[in-house]
């Protein structure tokens, strides 16, 4: 039977966010009631002993720090299953039917997670602080300088492990956004976009989404119908279900690395390949695996695996894409080697090295021969020193350098870096940002 | 106003002195143009002149002892001509050629502050050599494509003579020079990732931003043939410090290692070791320090004679993000201390 998967995005622009007493949306001024908020998100404390809200505005001479993950606000208001679907019920297909989204509106959360050994684990796995300036040099590393964010700030309880803390942060963050969409019902929308890969025009070539999330453990998640990816071989997704919250983040291990859950809701090549569905490619699906594979034997399945399942859905190309650092770099590689052996064509966006200058050692952790067409998403080893702030939310100080002891600066003050890897997004994996290395 | 001063240099075959055979002439000075040096000054409509022209041989220039010896009159004849430019070639794929006309570009722009551009095919050996520091136009590979390459010449010099700002390689026209610096570009990433993958479909020109670089090899060490005759050092890049990190070695990106005493020990034990790599868990090499560095099972081996004895110190430090040439260095200074104290094979354990 042919597939028959309409969604239908009802877009409500927010112009502007402010606190009071009732949640409304008007003229699109959306009103924010801390209350409701609070009393919404109150049966899930256990973890957390508080939350509070802070809003951040485009423009604003602000910065964002302790920032984890950022969320799409939206509901299912028609067909199967819900928003972030597996989160508060049962794990029903979506991607069919309506869902309203309140745009150009973030849902933040930001708490200063414990660094001891009982909660946050060592090495990789502890939160390095994430910094988002919302003015300056690094504001265009990231989409959400340009949106109002809604920043959930967590008090949190002693004494509790990392697991308990980093579920009960994630579905405050959801129910919030869930909660913060509710105002949309009974509005029309300012905007209607239909998405369907239904048609299928044999005249054009058939172009997937191959994407590789990071699952490492605690802190560095991904989940998908709110399970983690755990031994995840790679799967096929519909575009639609990742645009209405199948795959969760619950990544903070490098802020440049990371992928929000923002940006698999809107992910920007997946709506990239939208736009070109039907015109000059048909889209045919998203194959989602998980990058961080242990072993080699590990990463040549899983590369197998994707390249297996984009021969099926008879693809001519595919973009590979990626979340973390060299070790996802070198699943991705090899995903582009079997699909150009398999006479796929691919090209592939990431990060790179090459020290202050470029010139130093190589650009990429890893990169095979096939892998001749690569976006760069800028470099992460260069210097940027982050201006004075008026206003800083999430904290006092930041928390660097954890290894040497820990590094406290003030939060709102100039600070020279060497490397990007705290600005959140710098590695712009998702293609979101339009930072690059240039060839001089 | 005046004009801007170009001065330009070219090989006996370009001057018009002879082939092969006058290789080994020496300098000569020309006021009047000769070769590309007569071609390209029209390119310029009247903005620019080539002042002076420096000729030499292939085989002089690049006889060490004769380019030093002709090195003082090259610097006074470019200075008294106060030039704006120095202009090299374009060499092709002539390999003495082009390591003159590069070796000319680098000497006059690093020593005499005076900027330079040369130009030459991508394979041309003089490109690896010089690339790095030079501005070098990317020419056709042979001198048939003459009228081609030498508008390129002439646009950059022209250019850089003026003090404009110089873009990136391929609007500019010149071999990467592997210096890279981030930007905002018009289009995003993933606008761009669709974009590279459509003109692969449609089979047409494309361009990859990051170029890629084939690892170099690395050629292994003799074999150790009788292990019970030697002394083995344990080395790791998995993090493994004593507990506190007294050195403040770097959870990523590293640029130090350590060297800790183990004289005398059984064990490396919890507590006292810690692992503090930044790019897996190491809860189970914290709790377990041996799973780093095995100094548990070495003391098996010595005392059971099969091996000589365990190194007393093992180096550390983190794999992780940590570039290349770091590495290189870090991994010649732990093998150059390896070799004075006598070590005659290591265990690297990588995580």
């Amino acid at each position: 039977m042919k597939m028959d998967k309409k969604l239908t995005r009802c877009y409500y622009d927010v112009k502007d966010v402010k606190f009071g007493s009732e949640m409304s949306l008007e003229d699109g001024v959306l009103t924010v009631s801390k209350e409701t908020l609070k009393e919404e998100v109150r049966p899930l404390l256990k973890a957390v002993k508080s939350v509070d809200f802070e809003i951040v505005k485009p423009g604003e001479n602000t910065r964002i720090i302790h920032l984890l993950d950022t969320l799409q606000p939206m509901i299912k208001v028609e067909g199967e299953g819900n928003q972030y679907s597996g989160y508060f019920g049962d794990p029903l297909m979506t991607g069919s039917g309506r869902t309203n989204l309140l745009s150009n509106l973030t849902v933040m959360e930001s708490a200063a997670l414990p660094w001891d050994e009982s909660s946050a684990s060592s090495g990789l796995l502890y939160p390095r602080d994430a910094i988002l300036d919302m003015t300056g040099p690094i504001a265009g590393m990231t989409p959400f300088a340009d949106t109002f964010n809604l920043v959930i700030l967590y008090e949190l309880n002693e004494g509790k492990s990392s697991i308990e803390y980093d579920n009960e942060i994630r579905n405050i963050g959801i129910k919030t956004a869930s909660c913060l969409a509710k105002v949309t019902e009974g509005h029309k929308a300012d905007r209607e976009e239909v998405f369907s890969v239904d048609e299928v025009n044999s005249e054009l070539p058939n172009v997937v989404l191959v994407w590789n999330s990071q699952n490492q453990g605690p802190y560095s998640n991904t989940f998908i119908y709110g399970h983690p990816i755990d031994n995840l071989v790679p799967t096929l997704i519909h575009p639609n279900e990742m645009m209405d919250g199948c795959v969760v983040s619950g990544n903070y291990v490098w802020p440049a690395f990371k992928v929000p859950t923002y940006l698999y809701v809107n992910s920007p090549i997946l709506l990239e390949l939208y736009k070109e569905h039907g015109k000059t490619i048909n889209f045919r699906g998203v194959i989602f695996g998980r990058s961080h594979n242990p072993s080699n034997w590990h990463k040549t399945r899983c590369a197998q695996f994707a390249v297996k399942i984009a021969q099926y859905l008879e693809a001519d190309g595919l973009i590979m894409a990626w979340e973390g650092g060299g070790n996802a770099a070198v699943d991705g590689m090899l995903t582009i080697q079997c699909a150009e052996k398999h006479g796929i064509k691919a090209s592939t966006i990431t990060f790179e090295f090459g020290g202050a200058d470029g010139t130093e050692g190589i650009l990429l952790v890893d990169d095979v021969p096939e892998a001749d067409a690569v976006i760069s998403g800028g470099s992460i080893e260069k210097p940027y020193t982050i201006p004075d702030m008026d206003r800083v939310v999430g904290g006092d100080v930041l928390r660097l350098n954890k290894e040497s002891g820990g590094y406290f600066p003030p939060s709102n003050k100039a600070l020279a870096f060497e490397q990007t890897t705290h600005f959140y997004l710098s590695g712009n994996q998702s293609g979101a940002s339009r930072l690059f290395a240039e060839e001089y | 106003m005046a004009k801007l001063r170009a001065v330009y240099y070219i090989n006996q075959f370009y001057a018009g002195i002879g082939g092969e055979e006058m290789a080994d002439t020496g300098l000569h000075i020309y006021e009047e143009k000769k070769g590309p040096a007569l071609g390209i000054e029209p390119m310029w409509k009247g903005e620019m002149e080539v002042v002076k022209v420096l000729v030499c041989g292939d085989n002089f220039i690049n006889t060490d002892e004769k380019f030093e010896s002709i090195l003082p009159q090259i610097k006074k004849e470019i200075l008294e001509a106060q030039p704006d430019i120095f202009i090299a070639g374009p060499a092709f794929n002539a390999g003495r050629y082009g390591v003159a006309c590069a070796k000319m570009c680098d000497y006059v722009k690093k020593e005499l502050n005076i900027p330079s551009v040369t130009g030459m095919w991508w394979e041309n050996p003089a490109v690896g050599m010089y690339v790095k520091d030079n501005y070098i136009i990317s020419t056709t590979e042979t001198a048939s494509g003459m009228r081609k390459s030498l508008p390129k010449v002439a646009a950059l010099a022209l250019k850089i003579a003026k003090k404009e700002e110089i873009g990136p390689a391929y609007k500019e026209g010149y071999l990467p020079t592997g210096h890279r610096y981030n930007e905002y570009h018009e289009k995003t990433g993933a606008r761009r990732v669709t974009e590279l993958l459509l003109d692969k479909l449609y089979h047409r020109p494309y361009r990859t931003e990051v170029p890629l670089r084939g690892f170099e090899q690395v050629p292994p060490a003799e074999a150790v043939c009788s292990m019970e005759d030697v002394q083995i050092a344990l080395i790791t890049t998995g993090g493994l410090v004593p507990t506190g990190n007294p050195d403040k070695l770097k959870q990523a990106f590293a640029v130090s290692y350590g060297k800790y005493n183990m004289e005398g020990l059984k064990s490396l034990d919890k507590g006292v070791y810690e692992s503090i790599h930044g790019g897996y868990d190491t809860t189970d090499a914290s709790n377990d320090p041996h799973r780093l560095i095995p100094l548990d099972g070495m003391l098996e081996l010595e005392k059971e004679k099969r091996i000589k004895a365990v190194f007393p110190y093992f180096y550390t430090t983190c794999g992780v993000g940590t570039n290349v040439e770091t590495s290189k260095e870090m991994g010649s200074s732990i093998a150059e201390d390896l070799k004075n104290s006598g070590v005659r094979a290591a265990i690297l354990t990588s995580t």
